[in-house]
């Protein structure tokens, strides 16, 4: 545990939780607008290309943990076939500074209330928001509930805090992934960039 | 908590550190610190006075409510939040603090 002197103690700040909840606030304001180009400028801050009309974007959150934004699309298939993708400021994880080490702790959680044994299809270094990243595919089974889900993450570098993109792709045992929704998520993810400074970058 | 972690070199620079506190056991929270990577305190307060004294202490429930609470470094409380933190607002209100040597 890192020992500090009592005698440079000057904030102290106290921090009580109750295990697990999270308090979801939502914004009323809409945070993005069109570029004549035809890309999404969000905030300001990110500038990307959207993903085609069915897609539907997921509502912003605050708070712990909560992805900054996202889009959905329920697939064909029935129950649970959907795909969802988004850019998390803040993914799982927190001490590790590799990638590597991220996607350690990261997937200790990653769909946890799904209780999935995930199995890594491919891990591969990228090229992501102007710097070196990491890849992952992992595909998860719930053999109780006859469900199954097909995950990429990929991490990236904003400044000194690590990042990441994540594309979900549930589906019956039986039912069959759809590449296409994958390679919306690749090129959303290829075409992200940062306009301006992060937050704690400014600090 | 994660939250917490990854912000500890911001906090840092702010002078000002993190405690946690909870009605949960100290082997529990020894399990749950390492499990997540906390390197911050972790405090075991199973009696519940210290839930008590910031009045976060639901009658009848062996759990703390969520609040965030800065304090400075003559003992003042100066910020209060419930819920999940936010952790912007708290980044710059220790930036504040710190730059007017509180």
């Amino acid at each position: 545990m890192k020992r500090k002197g009592l005698t440079i103690l000057c904030l102290m700040l106290v921090v009580t939780w109750l295990s697990g909840c999270a308090t979801p606030e939502t914004s009323k304001k809409v945070p993005y607008r069109m570029s004549p180009q035809g890309t999404v400028i969000w905030e300001d801050e990110f500038e990307f290309s959207p993903p085609p009309p069915d897609w539907k974007l997921l509502r912003v959150e605050a708070g712990e943990n909560d992805v900054t934004f996202g889009f959905m699309r329920p697939d064909p298939g029935g129950y649970p076939s959907v795909t969802t993708f988004a850019y998390d400021e803040d993914p799982f994880g927190c001490t590790a500074a590799s990638f590597e080490g991220r996607e350690r702790e990261f997937f200790k959680r990653f769909l946890f209330n799904a209780i999935l044994q995930f199995q890594i299809l491919e891990r591969k270094k990228v090229r992501v928001v102007g710097g070196e990243g990491l890849a992952v595919i992992v595909e998860g089974k719930d053999p109780v509930k006859k469900e199954k889900v097909r995950a990429k993450v990929v991490f990236g570098k904003r400044g000194e805090r690590i990042l990441g993109f994540y594309i979900t792709q549930w589906r019956p045992m039986d039912g069959s992934y759809d590449p296409s929704a994958f390679e919306v998520f690749d090129k959303f993810v290829a075409s992200f960039k940062f306009l301006k400074k992060s937050f704690y970058e400014t600090l | 908590m994660e939250g917490h972690q990854r912000n500890l070199y911001l906090y840092d620079r702010f002078n000002a550190r993190v405690v946690g506190v909870s009605r949960d056991d100290v082997l529990t929270l020894k399990y749950w610190g390492n499990d997540l990577g906390v390197t911050f305190p972790l405090l075991s307060n199973i009696t519940a006075f210290v839930g008590a004294y910031f009045d976060i202490q639901p009658e009848g429930k062996p759990i703390f409510g969520r609040r965030t609470v800065i304090i400075d470094k003559k003992g003042v409380i100066r910020y209060v939040r419930d819920g999940s933190p936010d952790f912007k607002d708290i980044l710059l209100f220790l930036k504040k603090l710190n730059q007017e040597g509180r």
